[in-house]
């Protein structure tokens, strides 16, 4: 008789301890045993996902390759607009070139160096361009049922070996029309969400595989692939302050980029 | 001024390529002539070593002898740095030659190539 009421109060001790019969957070790993992301890193390549649509001089380096997204008609529409914006030298839109979150799939896509913090807890991808802050939380947090749209979204994942697994949620891409991808214009909906791989293919290379689902936007999930390379042992990264200076803003009215004078009034307006 | 269109017109498309890249993820380099490179000689008013873009402000004679600010724009002041560049690179009163890719409506500005001090010493692409 004592030993059961033991154990019943045992089991009751046990269901009043926070978590009980819930999902238990995974282990956080030791910072030991994570991979080494540190040091500063260069995209590879242009910030033009689908390069086959580069005209003029400088355009195409690599003729054909292409990562256009699968859009459906209505998408493949927009971005088209986009386009023959672009051909006659006018932005697509007139914000997100000066003020606004890359946001993502976009902070993958930025000149400049970049950094991989690594912690247990959390993985930062800092961008010097910007700059920007991608949080991947991997302590076991799951998305928010209701979480709102922002340009960078909300990204939980966890460790698979050593690649970074994590989805990515809560987009508002396209929606208030200042968030394009590049600056061809391409842009995906605010139904759009990602899941992505980081991990190190060798010592200086890391890559970024990221596949886009946006049933509003395209036919089939978009898997883009970007790749970075270690910058030489003590690169320094800087303040980037778009406003700070800005000779080139874009004009509202006509997505035509201007140039200021030392007056500040524009050269070819 | 000096123009030397067919002579730099080579070099200005290859540079084209290299400025470009960091300056078109801000924004359009449309207004620059990728096809012509000029050169002026004028003195140093000031370098704006900021962000987005560096911007030189070179003070030059024109042929009536008017003093003309021209403004000539640089690569990102971070990318700059890690190359060896500074403020200093360019102090205000010094004397210098200067090519760029000018402005497309004639305006005194341009997209700035390299520049040469009395001294000999250059900056940016001189060949």
């Amino acid at each position: 008789m004592r030993t059961l009421s033991m154990a019943l109060a045992l089991i009751l001790v046990l269901a009043a301890s926070p978590g009980f019969g819930q999902d238990r957070p995974p282990a956080l790993r030791s910072f030991e045993t994570l991979p080494d992301w540190s040091g500063a890193w260069a995209m590879v390549g242009g910030t033009v996902f689908d390069r086959a649509t580069q005209t003029g001089e400088g355009g195409a380096v690599s003729k054909g390759v292409r990562s256009h997204p699968p859009y459906n008609a209505e998408w493949e529409a927009i971005y088209r607009s986009h386009l023959d914006r672009r051909d006659k030298n006018l932005f697509p839109d007139t914000i997100s070139n000066c003020g606004v979150p890359a946001g993502f799939p976009r902070h993958f896509n930025l000149p400049d160096p970049y950094e991989f913090v690594v912690r247990p807890e959390q993985t930062w991808v800092l961008t010097e361009n910007g700059p920007n802050v991608l949080r991947i939380y991997t302590d076991g947090r799951k998305h928010l049922a209701d979480q709102w749209e922002t340009y960078t979204g909300d990204s939980v994942g966890q460790w698979e070996g050593d690649t970074l697994v994590f989805t990515t949620v809560a987009l508002k891409g396209y929606r208030d029309k200042d968030v394009i991808l590049d600056r061809t214009g391409l842009v995906l909906s605010d139904k759009s969400r990602a899941t992505t791989r980081i991990r190190k293919t060798d010592a200086t290379t890391i890559e970024v595989q990221m596949t886009v689902e946006d049933p509003k936007a395209l036919t089939k999930p978009w898997v883009v692939t970007k790749q970075f390379r270690k910058m030489p042992a003590g690169t320094r990264l800087y303040d980037y302050g778009c406003a700070e200076n800005n000779r080139n803003p874009a004009d509202v009215e006509s997505g035509k980029t201007l140039v200021l004078g030392p007056d500040g009034k524009p050269l070819n307006k | 001024m000096r123009t030397h269109a067919p002579l730099l017109g080579a070099l200005a498309i290859a540079l084209a390529l290299v400025f470009t890249v960091p300056a078109a993820a801000h924004h359009s380099g449309a207004g620059f002539n990728s096809d012509k490179v000029i050169e002026l000689t004028g003195t140093i008013k000031e370098f704006q070593f900021t962000n987005p873009h560096t911007w030189i402000q070179l003070i030059v004679e024109d042929e009536k002898g008017a003093k003309v600010e021209w403004s000539l724009e640089w690569g990102a002041p971070n990318q700059l740095g890690r190359q060896g560049i500074r403020p200093s690179t360019f102090p205000p009163g010094a004397k210098v030659t200067m090519r760029l890719r000018p402005m497309l409506n004639g305006a005194p500005a341009g997209a700035f190539v390299g520049a040469k001090f009395p001294d000999g010493k250059t900056v940016g692409r001189w060949e």
